[in-house]
């Protein structure tokens, strides 16, 4: 299996003519209705309109052949130096961690026999979701279920498109079983909406309450409180009215269905775990008398599925032991990243060893350009709502490793 | 290459041997009659004066999907950090522990130390199916399999509400068991799930759903009538209404009734056998209950006992979850809606000696598996984790083998329990043969597994081999060898090799026009393809771990015991 990958059969699509209808991994969404065809050789979305999905399924292939500082290698020579790395250190730390459910169960072999540290690039708002499951739990629902049955969706720090383009296109602005689009409210507690190329009707139409992420805190114990029937002295809230907040709660006492939609990358402020345990508590409250569920959105790089593979492996939580680590301690550095070229590894001063995306552009001792998931190779990968598990197929031809292949002969040399 | 497993004494239940001293070939994997003279034994083990059963068999443990790994997600404070070695170390963690959210590579390795060499995860989604497969094939050692959850889909309430043909719901029910690679099929608090969505907080046998109008009674009898005109070996696996509460007896006896004679199955019984006697309106039906499954010849039932300390339950009836989240130790829960499939409800939980509810409930349990009289219908279960971790299995056993441990942990119970209970009345003590049915024989026929859960001439050598003692609970937590399909994988309690298993499945015909339907329903209401809701037997098998086995017989229903 080693050897030098050939560039001559690089950029074949495997599609030869018809259209493919694919699964996307560019966000925690994971939409499956992708319709690719080979266009003049190259791959082409036909549609939806995602800017995440075109950049994702239109991505060339660049650097097909590993490189040894800097320079040309074949896979063998890459995989005996990354290695030597690996053999000579103690304190090695595992970055990047963007891959699937296939990808990370190698990856974690390797963290075992190398008793290296993982720490995922999404970590840190990964952590604020966690401590909130792991300090009260919440009740939470998936995105069948906001499709079918939510009636007012409530939308905390963003108006989510950011980070998932298609959810109101597809689960909001769509009649579900139990509600059709028409009766459906959405509401934005956050600074002015983002421009996608995406139209939504429900968003155009929200509800939009401007305030600023830091705001969120003291915004969302005061709704908490409304929602459980207290009277608050303040007229105002960091700039939003109490009567509108008491009007907010209101709503969500009537609905058949509320969902409150947060993504934790967007509340990037210190102790943001307490905010989204507000929201988490104020669907505690609801679901008292009338029904109400939390749904964390955003997620991606892999990030739902090397927590849950992380999880069932170790029976711990992927960074549960490793929050707040800054890689001072590490002396050499693995960089995982098969989805976001454009993403770079921390900084560091020790040698750095990158597998991924054959797109990375980034000085290292090695590189190894790896098959991505859902592109390159067929894959796995768990959906933002966590319940949700898709295959990804392989939608173009080339010989690229994939990074269990990589791994698992990494973990030959080490034996 | 033939291995003989010389003088060993036989439990064999299914081939009625109660203790026979005799030889067991093995070739291939597989149990063989006696080889001739030509042909090479190439190891022998002597086994004069040891037990032998076929390895065992849980019907009914939470050992993969999505609420399982929620529970372990939420609650660090319960897993160890050790260190393992060789060949454990080679996959166990050093987080490997004996808590009630083992991780996989654990979940494998305390099965097999106790000689079980197959388990079966009793509440997989269909969504959330490939998770569960996933988390299985990371599972070693033992063979696998799971009963996918239906009766609270919208799709199955759409049907049924609009008075579908039962050949419809066949057809449905069989597509989902192909579709997710399950064994059999669950219903869990029948429409309660899917009512809660709509804001019901109990659902009773004969109450109905308020958007669908129909009844769990309706949801039962066409579940079941499905599941019997498959063909499939494995009755409906039945959660009942009412899970926890004071009085569901009575749901339970009704339950019963609702089957029409076609073949039933209630799980963890003892949480649907409490009364509503008593100062503290809370006791114990067993006795009805006992009395009925005695009766019900078509009825089986597994016990799903609990036993002290600290626990987590993990259900997908979120309905009763979110109503026992109060009673969360320590205080945290999740309860989740789940595409319009089913839910789950995660709340953990100690059981505690002192607490009069705790104690009737350790009694209940013991006190069906004393008045159930027989053994082919009753099964060892704890609900892993839900009543106590797998790993108590051994004590378990004990209580069950042996009266005076029994009551001499019956006598440090809380006194008012102690005062609501009979079991110091109940002098029944389990035999080694009586044992073997409920962990071996019975479980492998209720499934449907045709070549497991006994010692006859084409068995899987799934074989398990204890030192006879006094001391159950040491006899059982710890046997001299267990062989994985005629492989020596334990020795002295110890793994000594890492093997994966397979994975067992029910493939019934069906009429595959179904899939026209169900692709309206899933372009108009589902957030995925039709075709990415199916899981392949590739998809299962790679890496060569979790082999596919699909254990569907033709069967004429006159041939149906």
């Amino acid at each position: 299996m080693l050897g030098v990958a050939k560039s001559d059969s690089m950029n074949s699509i495997r599609l030869n003519t018809k259209q493919i209808i694919a699964t996307c991994p560019a966000c925690g969404l994971l939409c499956d209705d992708i319709a690719l065809k080979n266009i003049n050789h190259q791959l082409k979305v036909i549609k939806p309109n995602c800017a995440k999905a075109v950049a994702f399924f239109e991505q060339g292939l660049a650097q097909n052949t590993p490189l040894i500082a800097g320079k040309p290698a074949t896979l063998q020579a890459a995989i005996l130096k990354a290695a030597e790395i690996l053999r000579q250190s103690t304190k090695l730390v595992f970055t990047g961690i963007s891959t699937d459910v296939q990808g990370f169960r190698a990856l974690y072999s390797l963290s075992q026999r190398t008793r290296a540290k993982l720490s995922h690039m999404n970590a840190a708002s990964m952590a604020r979701n966690l401590k909130v499951l792991q300090s009260s739990g919440w009740q939470t629902t998936t995105l069948t279920e906001v499709k079918n049955r939510a009636d007012v969706i409530v939308c905390f720090g963003s108006d989510l498109l950011n980070h998932n383009a298609r959810f109101f296109e597809r689960f909001v602005d769509v009649d579900g079983m139990f509600v059709t689009s028409k009766n459906r409210q959405v509401i934005v507690l956050s600074e002015a909406s983002n421009q996608d190329t995406i139209k939504s009707d429900a968003l155009q139409a929200a509800w939009v309450l401007p305030c600023s992420a830091a705001d969120l805190p003291s915004i969302t114990i005061a709704l908490r409180a409304l929602v459980a029937g207290k009277r608050l002295k303040a007229t105002e809230i960091a700039g939003v009215k109490v009567n509108d907040l008491q009007t907010l709660a209101d709503k969500l006492k009537a609905a058949k269905y509320a969902v409150l939609a947060w993504v934790a990358k967007d509340l990037d402020f210190n102790h943001a775990e307490l905010t989204i345990q507000n929201i988490t508590e104020t669907v505690a409250i609801l679901n008292k008398t009338t029904r109400a569920a939390g749904l964390p959105l955003g997620g991606s790089d892999g990030d739902t599925s090397a927590n849950n593979a992380h999880t069932w492996l170790s029976g711990l939580a992927l960074n549960d032991d490793a929050l707040n680590d800054e890689f001072s301690e590490h002396d050499a550095m693995l960089w995982v990243n098969s989805f976001s070229p454009e993403k770079k590894p921390p900084q560091t001063d020790k040698p750095l060893i990158i597998i991924g995306n054959s797109n990375i552009k980034h000085q290292a001792e090695v590189f190894i350009p790896i098959a991505t998931p859902g592109l390159d190779c067929s894959g796995t990968l768990f959906r933002v709502d966590s319940s949700v598990v898709l295959p990804l197929k392989k939608v173009r031809e080339n010989n690229l490793p994939t990074l269990a292949e990589v791994l698992g002969q990494l973990e030959e040399q080490l034996k | 290459m033939i291995t003989l497993l010389k003088n060993g004494k036989l439990y064999d239940p299914a081939n009625s041997m109660d203790g026979v001293v005799k030889d067991i070939y093995i070739r291939d994997g597989r149990i063989i009659g006696k080889p001739s003279q030509a042909e090479k034994i190439r190891q022998t083990y002597d086994l004069t004066g040891k037990i032998v059963m076929a390895g065992a068999i849980d019907m009914h443990s939470h050992i993969g999907g999505g609420k399982v790994n929620i529970a372990r997600m939420m609650l660090p404070e319960f897993q160890e950090t050790k260190n393992y070695s060789e060949p454990e170390a080679h996959i166990c963690t050093p987080n490997c522990s004996h808590n009630a959210t083992p991780n996989t590579a654990d979940t494998g390795f305390r099965y097999i130390e106790m000689g079980y060499t197959a388990a079966f995860e009793p509440a997989i989604l269909p969504i959330n199916a490939r998770q569960a497969h996933l988390e299985m094939a990371d599972t070693p050692m033992i063979d696998k399999g799971g009963y996918a959850m239906l009766g609270n889909d919208d799709y199955f309430l759409r049907l049924l509400s609009n008075n579908a043909d039962q050949k419809a719901i066949n057809d449905y029910v069989a597509w989902t068991l192909h579709a997710t690679q399950a064994i059999g099929i669950k219903v869990v608090n029948p429409g309660g799930i899917s009512a809660f969505k709509f804001n019901q907080r109990r659902l009773d046998l004969d109450e109905h759903n308020v958007h669908y109008q129909v009844t769990p009674r309706d949801i039962l009898k066409s579940l079941s009538r499905a599941v019997h005109d498959l063909g499939i070996a494995k009755p409906l696996h039945v959660h009942c209404n009412n899970l926890g509460a004071a009085g569901n007896f009575q749901t339970t006896l009704d339950t019963m009734d609702a089957s029409d004679e076609v073949p039933m199955h209630l799980t963890h019984i003892q949480f649907h056998s409490y009364g509503t006697e008593g100062d503290k309106k809370f006791s114990s039906a067993a006795a009805q209950i006992s009395e009925a499954l005695n009766k019900n010849k078509h009825i089986t039932a597994d016990v799903g006992q609990i036993l002290f300390g600290q626990t987590v339950t993990a259900s997908g009836d979120s309905m009763m979850q979110h109503l026992n989240a109060k009673h969360a130790n320590p205080k945290k829960s999740v309860i989740m809606d789940i595409e319009c499939d089913a839910g789950c409800g995660v709340v953990p939980f100690k059981y505690r000696d002192q607490n009069y509810v705790n104690a009737l409930q350790w009694a209940i349990g013991l006190e069906i598996f004393l008045s159930v009289e027989d053994p082919w219908r009753i099964f060892l279960t704890t609900d892993h984790p839900n009543g106590a971790p797998f790993t108590s299995y051994p004590h378990l056993i004990r209580l069950l083998m042996d009266k005076s441990f029994r009551n001499e942990a019956f006598a440090k119970l809380n006194l008012d329990a102690q005062a609501m209970s009979n079991l110091t009345s109940l002098n029944r003590e389990y035999s080694l043969y009586e044992i073997a049915i409920m962990t071996r024989a019975g479980a492998a026929k209720l499934i449907g597994l045709n070549d497991c859960g006994h010692l006859g001439v084409g068995a899987q050598a799934d074989i398990t081999i204890y030192t006879d003692q006094a001391n159950r609970e040491a006899m059982f937590a710890k046997p001299d060898y267990v062989f994985k399909e005629g492989e020596l994988v334990v020795k002295d309690g110890k793994v000594v090799k890492v093997v994966w298993g397979k994975t067992h499945t029910a493939k019934p015909a069906f009429d595959i026009g179904v899939e026209q339907n169900l692709k309206k329903y899933f372009d108009k209401y589902h957030t995925i393809q039709l075709d990415n809701f199916k899981i392949s037997n590739d998809e299962i098998a790679e890496n060569g771990r979790g082999q596919i086995i699909n254990q569907t017989k033709v069967i004429t229903h006159q041939g149906r015991a």
